[in-house]
């Protein structure tokens, strides 16, 4: 049933599932995870499933979509219907936003598989062959020899075959929800081939042509997003009554009376925050405004739809739904007549809206936007707040969102203000742009259906669980409390679900949280600590 | 001229009387003395004629198709922005991986970048293969010595492309200084020695790890499951032109006839005699560089597009640029997608700004 070496064809084939995760093939974790028994099993998927959902490539399933096709026709369907989807994904009018990089990486790897090694999914599997960064865009580039070239049949005998059936589809799409588009495999490529893009183009063809994605991310995401103004659901009253709630909060804990700004028109700086800050961290958003109040910035969020969640989930699996975000964006910043747009902890936001957006803005849309960090940096360089490193003396170790560092290059700022008021700061290793991935990258921090949790867990954050251990190995005793400093949301949550998959915060005395909440535990004028460690 | 050769010529002339172009290209008359063409040669000469044609073929079907190639990925629309740090060109920051994101209000301030550093990095890829070196050790030991091949095959043809030039203009290329260059009169025997130093090193580097290169195909588990047959083919593909190159190298030990062969190329005279596994070397090399373009192997090129155009590119988007006139461009690309939230035939400027909320709604409830 289950193959051991899994290969390329092998994906169109009759079996129930292709590969399955156990324990014993995962990577090993440092002490004191290093004992057997020491991590929860893994569980089988229920079976009832198997009816709606597709558990025929590992048993996981991210696309919570009642979608596998019942009948011989539905089969066709969807083969007819992912085969027209491809052809758009390849047609420069449907694709003109990725088709040089895509056309370039489908076309020139030479297979020598130097990209493996670097892919922490890969990697923590215990080297399951269909999470080679190449497995997929082998099978992809097979596809469209096969079915969209003359000759393809004759073709595919000599440059290698793979069979287009319905097993195909379904395993493809789940398959383009097990990475997370860091794109650490693209550093290693001598030829500058993108694996992690050819996973978002599959994740694209799926969404715009057959509708297709993880309902978090697409109707609970994006669509909701545009509709409620939010993909946490959060409503403008909402909004309001949290905003409120912080500012008493505030008051409470620092004896600082800070009315946050709202809507102000003609403000130097709009600040988004992702919503979910407001719902799950509300120090977050706390500690942004004491910092901007206290170093006197002229600045204001935005309560209306939209503009009060700084996600895009767009940029994961959808290019119409992303740049619909992206320019509520920045009309609602056009309209609030601001001089630029900084982006708060949430690192997706900052690449979609500095970064990837820069090509759909024109004209009033294209208003300067920039990260918090540099902002930050200039903030305690300057010495605009009066800190006590002192008050931050324990280990502390810094994660690199992948958005921000290795896809934007913003690496040296975080470090510097880390450095200024963490006297027990250490770096994880690899660091920087050479950084791993949380493992909650591109949707899977959100992505919570069924056992998909559980591939979270065990696979795609485990590099992340293991760089963070070895970080605290001189501390690793639970007595010792640590905080693992993680400016984004999404990195954030799924820090938190492996802390509590592993109950390391009790094990280990492992916290986490951002980095603006280890600037305002520094500040010598308030007295309680910001930052609850027990 | 002894009277053997110029009844030869004599045959050949008649009959390449036949065709007026032919007479124009190939001067049978020119008084050279350097090869000898025998009786039994007359038909090997006819086959010359064709395998000259080919090589001509073959090399501007290699040069077209690669510039068709270049062309196509060139003119592709602009792309959304898609870059991967480090990015050398980055002034004092390329280093730590850094962007002009890491400073304030950057777009205050003006964009710092260094050529320099990109060219370090490109001529780090280009000449040691850093990836590889750095990420796959086990696979550098093979691929570099067999791409330094590749790289001292072109020197040799560039080599030799020079010694017969020299030739042509009346210096003949030997082991011995040639005193009527003057000062310059250690040329000839440089070029000589140089000729065949690098191309011997060149096809024992590129026939040793050739086979390299094809064992570990088969032997690495990644790299075999992986492989199709194409894969194999062009390994031994290349293997088979180095090995013929070889053999065909016997029977000219310091390349002089190669220089011969290269000086007809150059002044369209006819080719000198050869033996047939030279003819089966040049042809199967010609083959190659027909086959070359359409194939992965031309990934020198590609590599300009990824790296420059897609992984290093980190220009921004400021008003009244290139850019944005090209963003402008793409904007009013129609979108075709099927999906329920696509509204199918409107622009990409439309599909992002015009369709509403309501809109979004309607096909929610239809789903």
């Amino acid at each position: 049933m289950v193959k051991e070496k899994v290969r390329i064809e092998d994906i169109s084939k009759p079996v129930e599932q292709l590969v399955k995760i156990t324990l014993d093939d995962l990577m090993p974790l440092p002490p004191p995870y290093d004992k057997p028994g020491e991590e929860p099993e893994v569980t089988e998927p229920n079976p009832d499933w198997k009816n709606k959902y597709v558990t025929e490539l590992d048993g996981y399933i991210a696309i919570d979509l009642p979608w596998k096709p019942k009948t011989k026709e539905e089969e066709e369907e969807l083969v007819k219907k992912f085969l027209s989807g491809l052809q758009k994904l390849l047609d420069k009018e449907n694709n003109w936003t990725f088709l040089q990089p895509l056309m370039l990486s489908l076309e020139y790897c030479a297979r020598c598989q130097t990209c493996s090694e670097a892919c922490p999914i890969y990697v923590s599997s215990g080297r399951k062959e269909v999470y080679r960064p190449t497995y997929r865009a082998e099978v992809l580039r097979r596809i469209i020899k096969k079915y969209l070239t003359p000759g393809g049949n004759i073709k595919a005998k000599f440059m290698g075959d793979v069979e287009l059936n319905a097993n195909t589809v379904m395993r493809l799409a789940e398959l383009g929800y097990r990475c997370t588009l860091c794109r650490r495999c693209t550093q290693t490529c001598p030829i500058g081939v993108d694996n992690g893009l050819i996973t978002r183009e599959i994740r694209k063809l799926f969404s715009l042509e057959m509708g297709i994605s993880p309902t978090s991310v697409h109707h609970l995401g994006t669509v909701q997003h545009l509709e409620k103004g939010s993909s946490t659901g959060l409503t403008a009253d909402g909004l309001k009554d949290i905003i409120e709630f912080i500012e008493d909060d505030i008051e409470e804990r620092t004896g600082k009376k800070i009315k946050i700004p709202v809507d102000e028109k003609g403000a130097d700086i709009l600040l988004f925050h992702n919503a979910g800050e407001y719902l799950s961290w509300p120090d977050n958003i706390a500690a942004f405004a004491i910092i901007f109040e206290e170093a006197g910035l002229d600045w204001t969020l935005s309560s209306e739809i939209v503009g009060y969640d700084a996600v895009n989930y767009g940029v994961w699996y959808d290019d119409v739904q992303f740049a619909r975000i992206a320019l509520k964006h920045a009309e609602i910043a056009h309209k609030l007549d601001v001089n630029r747009i900084v982006v708060g902890e949430c690192g997706h936001a900052h690449k979609a809206i500095t970064v990837i957006a820069d090509r759909i803005f024109v004209d009033e849309y294209a208003i300067p936007r920039e990260s918090y960090l540099p902002l930050l940096w200039d903030i305690v360089r300057k010495k605009k707040l009066n800190l006590d490193p002192e008050k931050n003396s324990f280990p502390v170790t810094l994660h690199d969102p992948c958005n921000v560092v290795r896809l934007m290059g913003i690496v040296e700022p975080q470090r510097k203000v880390l450095q200024e008021i963490c006297p027990q700061f250490r770096e994880m290793h690899p660091n920087g742009v050479y950084n791993y991935c949380c493992g909650g990258g591109s949707g899977f921090a959100i992505m919570n259906s069924m056992n998909f949790p559980e591939f979270r867990a065990k696979v795609s954050t485990r590099m992340k669980f293991k760089q963070i251990l070895e970080a605290f190995q001189d501390h690793i005793e639970p007595d010792v409390q640590k905080y693992v400093c993680a400016p984004c949301s999404n990195c954030k949550g799924a820090i938190r679900d492996i802390l509590t998959h592993y109950n390391a915060t009790e094990k280990c005395g492992i916290h986490y949280g951002g980095l603006v909440e280890l600037v305002v535990n520094a500040m010598v004028d308030i007295e309680e600590p910001f930052i609850e460690m027990y | 001229m002894d009277e053997q050769e110029f009844h030869v010529s004599g045959i050949v002339k008649r009959k390449i009387k036949f065709s007026e172009t032919c007479e124009k290209r190939f001067s049978i008359t020119q008084k050279e003395k350097i090869f000898i063409i025998s009786k039994k040669s007359i038909i090997k000469v006819m086959g010359m004629i064709w395998l000259q044609a080919l090589v001509y073929f073959s090399f501007t079907v290699f040069v077209l198709a690669v510039l068709a190639k270049v062309v196509k990925y060139a003119t592709m629309p602009i792309h959304l922005r898609w870059e991967l740090y480090p990015v050398p060109h980055e002034k004092g920051r390329a280093e730590h991986g850094g962007s002009y994101y890491e400073e304030p209000e950057w777009w205050k301030k003006p964009r710092e970048t260094t050529l320099l550093g990109e060219l370090k990095e490109m001529l780090m890829e280009m000449l040691f293969i850093k990836r590889v070196f750095e990420y796959k050790r086990p696979l550098w030991w093979f691929t570099y010595p067999f791409h330094t091949g590749i790289y001292l095959i072109l020197a040799w043809f560039v080599l030799v492309f020079i010694g017969a030039v020299f030739e042509i203009a009346g210096f003949p290329i030997s082991a011995a200084s040639l005193q009527q260059l003057g000062f310059l009169s250690w040329l000839p025997p440089l070029i000589y020695y140089l000729t065949w130093i690098v191309g011997v090193l060149a096809m024992a580097l590129m026939l040793i790890f050739g086979i390299g290169l094809l064992l570990r195909r088969l032997t690495d588990e990644g790299m075999r499951s992986y492989s199709s047959p194409v894969d194999y083919f062009n390994l031994l593909f290349i293997i088979a032109v180095v090995a013929t190159g070889i053999a065909a190298w016997q029977y000219d030990s310091d390349f002089t006839l190669a220089r011969a062969f290269m000086k007809s190329l150059i002044t369209f005279s006819p080719l000198p005699s050869v033996s047939s596994t030279t003819v089966l070397h040049v042809t199967l090399l010609s083959l190659l560089f027909l086959y070359l373009p359409f194939t992965k192997m031309t990934h020198f090129f590609a590599k300009y597009f990824t790296y420059h155009k897609i992984l290093w590119e980190d220009t921004p988007n400021l008003k009244g640029s290139e850019i944005e006139e090209e963003v402008k461009k793409v904007l009013m690309y129609r979108v075709s997608w099927s999906a329920p939230h696509v509204k199918p035939g409107l622009t990409w400027a439309e599909e992002a700004s015009k369709v509403g909320l309501n809109e979004i709604k309607v096909w929610k409830r239809e789903e």
